[in-house]
């Protein structure tokens, strides 16, 4: 609990990311217009649509990759907007990517610790002269990144070269890599793509042991079997607005959020698609 | 903290233990050439010393850090007049200059990298042959009346330590492969520490190493800060071997040979740095009568490096942990 910060008339503590009307052009292509919602914290929010909504643009907003031309973010109630993406880490925000940015050439150990970046203390002389309490620190890394590694059934790989896994395990070596550093929020961009079918429904598990956590997730989704499963909420958006909010449930049904999927004739294996014809068909 | 998680690194491999035993075997038999070979080769050692600690430092930027540093002859520049103009100019103690040479360098490499960091890294790269080519231009021109123009400045004597005075060339060399070892060593420890590793991480993926908190700006000019103070180190011990600097040494030419040296023994691997400075400063010299042809010899070298081994004739080993 961020108690430092003086929180505005009216707003709820249990918020903590609200998007405020936050709006993106590149060009003259509007790709997110006037979207607002809110995440509590121990949430797990969806954030789903078609091709091209603007979903991953979303993420790179929030995460200061890009800056909104318009609107505020707001994170425990503090403006964060235009932030650099590593105040944005240090604020406990940490993301995965839609394709898997490991560091090549460095092992899966190497990089864990790189999600270990903001703890760590040693000052750079320390580290040139490799003293007892650099070498501590170091062996501290390790541990913890091993025990998160283990969590996540990844221990037996630590010492291989990361991008030389199977795609599925390199989705949990991103994952390790954000949640040794202890977030608050963490914002998984498609973290079933690439993944089989036993491994999509071995995330479910991992993603509901990270709210167990008391790890706030917000996830971009295409599989509706993680979607549908795993959210408490569901944010859809669609060319950039948000068309629809609620409950899984909610949104299976909703006529908006029908016509958006079934609008896209020509994509005929869209889950949710498939989904919402087979509700429209029962 | 489970009992059986085992935190500790992977045993080395084979070829590993035996590296880190062979290196300092050879750095020890080097320690025998003054008395074992001719007075030419103590001099070629000693240089061989000097621009293995520039090429080393040239990888922290290039090799580590992934910036297209072409200019780095200027730090080493800085290191040789610094050491000549205040030892020469203001009489200071020629052992003193060197810390104050490792400083200058440092500010100097920060306060020009801090603007351009943020350049992608073939524009970097021109405005790095800038630097260069403004720093040659003002030796030349004699700035402040101190750098002694074109001719540069002559009698720098070496260092007095515990009142001995390292005045032969085999005393400077025991001085240069001293200073090596220590260089070797730091190397080794930047490679296992927070800041060595953060310097990979931007070379590899800028953008993920963000999103992790990594201050991107920062670290960029910390790693020319590093680099250029050990450059400018290899300065100092340069000014006293020659006894002289001179803007010749310093040209945007030899930025490229530095540039090149890190390119073909290999990024971020330091037997492939001393591997590829043995290349350019000591092979030419074993065969004396084809040393015009180094050139040559290196370019060609260089042609088919890159075409049929791009990492380096000695790359990096991956994973330090």
């Amino acid at each position: 609990m961020n108690t430092a910060v003086s929180q505005p008339s009216g707003h709820d503590a249990d918020v903590l990311l609200e998007l405020d009307g936050i709006g993106i052009s590149f060009g003259g292509l509007r790709a997110v217009d006037d979207l607002s919602f809110k995440i509590r914290r121990g949430e797990i929010v969806g954030l789903i649509g078609p091709n091209g909504a603007g979903k991953t643009t979303v993420f790179n907003m929030i995460t200061g990759v890009y800056r909104p031309t318009d609107g505020h973010i707001r994170w425990h109630g503090r403006d964060i907007t235009g932030f650099a993406p590593h105040r944005i880490a240090a604020a406990g925000i940490r993301r995965t990517f839609q394709t898997i940015r490991l560091f090549q050439d460095m092992t899966v150990l190497e990089n864990v610790i790189a999600g270990q970046h903001l703890r760590m203390r040693q000052s750079w002389w320390q580290g040139l002269l490799n003293t007892p309490a650099q070498r501590r620190e170091e062996r501290e890394l390790i541990e913890r990144a091993m025990t998160v590694l283990q969590q996540l059934d990844l221990a037996d790989v630590a010492h291989e070269i990361a991008t030389s896994l199977p795609y599925g395990a390199q989705r949990r070596v991103e994952m390790a890599r954000t949640l040794v550093a202890e977030p608050e929020l963490i914002i998984l961009d498609e973290p079933a793509a690439g993944l089989n079918e036993q491994e999509s429904a071995g995330l479910n598990d991992t993603i509901r042991a990270i709210r167990d956590k008391g790890i706030t997730v917000i996830l971009v989704e295409h599989d509706m079997s993680v979607v549908m499963n795993v959210t408490d909420n569901i944010v859809v958006i669609n060319f950039g607005k948000k068309i629809a909010e609620g409950k899984p449930a909610d949104i299976r049904s909703n006529p908006l959020v029908i016509e958006a999927y079934l609008g896209q004739d020509d994509d005929e294996d869209d889950p949710l698609m498939n989904t919402v014809k087979d509700q429209v068909n029962a | 903290m489970d009992k059986h998680i085992n935190p500790s690194t992977r045993a080395p491999s084979g070829t590993a233990r035996v590296l880190r035993l062979a290196g300092p075997a050879l750095w020890a038999l080097g320690l025998l050439i003054p008395q074992l070979l001719s007075p030419a080769w103590i001099t070629i050692g000693g240089i061989f010393a000097i621009y293995s600690i520039v090429a080393l430092s040239q990888d922290i930027v290039l090799g580590r850090a992934g910036m297209y540093d072409m200019g780095h002859a200027v730090f080493f520049g800085i290191g040789a007049y610094t050491c000549a103009i205040l030892s020469l100019f203001y009489n200071w103690p020629v052992l003193w200059t060197i810390p104050v040479a490792i400083l200058l360098a440092a500010a100097l490499g920060a306060i020009l990298s801090a603007p351009i960091v943020k350049l992608r890294g073939d524009y970097l790269l021109v405005v790095t042959i800038g630097f260069n080519a403004i720093f040659v231009l003002a030796m030349q021109n004699n700035l402040f009346g101190l750098t002694g123009g074109a001719d540069g400045l002559f009698g720098v004597s070496g260092p007095t330590l515990f009142g001995h005075m390292f005045g032969t060339q085999s005393d400077l060399f025991y001085l240069d492969w001293i200073v090596l070892a220590i260089v070797l060593w730091l190397m080794r420890n930047l490679d296992r520490s927070s800041l060595g590793r953060t310097f990979r991480y931007l070379k590899h993926d800028e953008l993920a190493a963000t999103t992790l908190g990594v201050n991107a700006r920062n670290y960029k000019v910390a790693a020319f800060a590093l680099s250029a103070g050990l450059a400018g180190l290899a300065g100092t011990l340069f000014a006293m071997q020659l006894s002289a600097v001179s803007p010749g040494s310093f040209r945007f030419t030899d930025s490229v040979v530095l540039f090149a040296i890190v390119l073909v023994g290999g990024q971020a691997s330091v037997p492939g740095v001393l591997l590829g400075t043995a290349m350019m400063f000591v092979v030419p010299q074993i065969f004396t009568e084809f040393a015009q042809y180094r050139y040559l010899a290196f370019g060609v070298a260089m042609i088919l490096v890159m075409i049929l081994r791009p990492q380096g004739i000695w790359p990096a080993r991956k994973g330090v942990i």
